[in-house]
């Protein structure tokens, strides 16, 4: 099973499609920012405020730069196809809708997820001095924040060719101006699910989490429920569409 | 096919006798971008050969091609190709090879990789000689290892066809595949593809430009404004073109002087001035106008200042044909 993936052409492809130094210098310039900024705060004062820091994984993450760096590469996972009219190439092919998708996904998110992964595990190890359970919730917050945008972005990308503009205004309006304001919303917003799977596994640290947050087992749930149902609406959607 | 079926309206389906059974039915199909209608009620019947879907640009083609390949699904009507429905069947494709219009590709390829691209996609078993076999069909192995990216337009084309019958399909439905080809390519393409038909396979081409099937396809669908506007054999089709008038417009210094030595004329039809002092000349044997023009012209002393065709658009051809 994974050698037949390793081996998929449709990852392959979309791999190097993805690539593209232009969309990889974003991705990873946007990925160092948390890092940089850390970085400078414990350089200027010798140590970074566990308000401060939890306070930037809890916005200007989780709310900004994750869903940023995410859509920057996931609305192309077959935007790009769409815009230069190769994806005929694929949907031509005796293959399973859902088999285009899955190599697709997997690409966003492992060419997202590490990095981003890496760049909050970092800050998480400076700003809480190493301490292993913030920084496992971080970690684990990150993936699932990742992995939950990717799926919506990706539908996205196969819904309008104006993605990328769609995706920055759900994500600034909806993610973090409504979410920050209306509690209602939490229980259908991304940024509200990764901050609180990381405040929900440690609380002390990430005190600061609890202004977004929701029950941990609602946002793990709620998670899943968002990735499964737009990774199904972007194999539907693909089965559907008249391809250009 | 035969030429009583040309010149039927909307719907007009072929009628065949002693043929093999149809493997590509199009059954009252019809499709609708918002109010604007691509394709109209179109019904026909594909069989083992080579058929040509002409028309002028804008006609409906290449629609009513995504719609037999797959890519768009009807607004009304049903399609099958070997007897099954297209759309949400991907394993149709193992059987169904697709040269679509566009000519993107995936620029970092080479043209081998991309060959080899499209037959890991079919599934195919010994990929490096069904890749080999494609490579050397289009005549493409000196340029295989080159990037796609660098061919030129003929070559990429000759490369995406090989991508398309890589798996040796039963049926190839390729949209303007000749275009952007030189003379010789179309020789050879030709020859490849009456090849692939002797085997008995399906193969549909599209084209705006009826000489450019002209030593292709045996029979020709022909689509205007998004109906079927006509269909049967290409040599009588042709043979119906041969007959038909020209409408040449002469601008010269003394109308009346070369009209009247034009009026005498073998095959010329007619002669008339226009209030705007040109000649109008009506011929069916316009290559002997060509040459006659400026022969009478020098002979009479008459200045020539333009000579054109009046309704040499594609449009005006196929109009002709359905006309006819």
């Amino acid at each position: 099973m994974i050698s037949r993936l390793i081996n998929d052409p449709i990852l392959h492809i979309s791999l190097r499609q993805l690539s593209g130094p232009k969309r990889l210098a974003i991705v990873l310039l946007l990925s160092i920012i948390p890092v940089v900024v850390t970085s400078i705060i414990v350089a200027v004062n010798g140590e970074v405020d566990h308000e401060f820091a939890s306070g930037m994984i809890g916005t200007m993450f989780a709310a900004a730069i994750m869903p940023v760096v995410t859509m920057t590469l996931a609305t192309a996972a077959f935007g790009n196809e769409l815009e230069d009219k190769t994806l005929s190439y694929l949907v031509l092919k005796p293959v399973s809708r859902l088999r285009l998708v899955i190599p697709k996904y997997i690409v966003t998110v492992m060419m997202t997820g590490p990095l981003l992964v890496v760049s909050g595990v970092i800050v998480a190890l400076v700003a809480f001095d190493a301490d292993a359970r913030t920084t496992v919730a971080v970690a684990v917050g990150i993936a699932v924040g990742v992995v939950t945008y990717s799926s919506i972005f990706m539908w996205m990308g196969l819904m309008t060719t104006k993605a990328l503009g769609f995706a920055l205004f759900y994500v600034f309006l909806w993610e973090g101006l409504l979410s920050s304001f209306l509690s209602g919303i939490r229980v259908l917003s991304v940024r509200s699910y990764t901050v609180s799977i990381m405040y929900g596994i440690e609380d002390k640290n990430l005190a600061e989490l609890d202004q977004f947050s929701i029950r941990l087992a609602t946002a793990a749930v709620a998670a899943g429920i968002v990735t499964v149902l737009f990774f199904y609406l972007t194999v539907r959607r693909l089965r559907r569409m008249d391809v250009p | 096919m035969t030429l009583t079926d040309m010149g039927t309206e909307t719907g007009a389906s072929v009628a065949v006798t002693s043929q093999p059974e149809p493997t590509i039915r199009v059954d009252n199909v019809s499709k609708w971008f918002g109010n604007v209608v691509a394709v109209n009620e179109v019904s026909l019947e594909i069989r083992p050969g080579i058929t040509g879907l002409l028309g002028p640009n804008g006609a409906g083609k290449t629609t009513l091609l995504h719609m037999i390949n797959g890519l768009s699904a009807p607004s009304e009507g049903e399609i099958t190709v070997l007897g099954e429905p297209v759309r949400n069947n991907p394993g149709i494709y193992n059987r169904l090879g697709v040269m679509a219009e566009h000519e993107a590709v995936y620029g970092f390829f080479t043209g081998r990789a991309f060959v080899e691209f499209s037959a890991r996609l079919y599934g195919l078993k010994d990929v490096p000689a069904m890749v080999d076999k494609a490579i050397k069909a289009v005549n493409m192995a000196d340029a295989q290892h080159r990037p796609l990216g660098e061919y030129s337009r003929g070559m990429r084309q000759r490369m995406r066809l090989a991508a398309s019958m890589v798996h040796d399909p039963d049926v190839m439905l390729l949209d303007e595949p000749l275009s952007g080809t030189d003379p010789r390519q179309r020789i050879e393409f030709s020859e490849l593809l009456a090849e692939l038909a002797a085997a008995g396979r399906t193969i549909v081409v599209s084209s705006h430009i009826l000489e450019e099937v002209e030593n292709l396809a045996g029979s020709i669908l022909l689509m205007i404004s998004g109906k079927l506007a006509a269909s049967g054999d290409y040599r009588a089709i042709r043979a119906k073109l041969n007959e038909r008038p020209y409408t040449v417009s002469v601008d010269c210094s003394e109308p009346r002087r070369l009209a009247a030595a034009l009026v005498g004329l073998e095959g010329v039809d007619s002669v008339a001035v226009d209030s705007e002092g040109r000649v109008i000349v009506l011929s069916k044997h316009v290559s002997i106008l060509q040459h006659a023009i400026p022969r009478l012209a020098q002979d009479t002393g008459v200045r020539l200042e333009r000579v054109e065709p009046l309704d040499d658009s594609l449009e005006s051809v196929f109009g002709y044909l359905v006309d006819a």
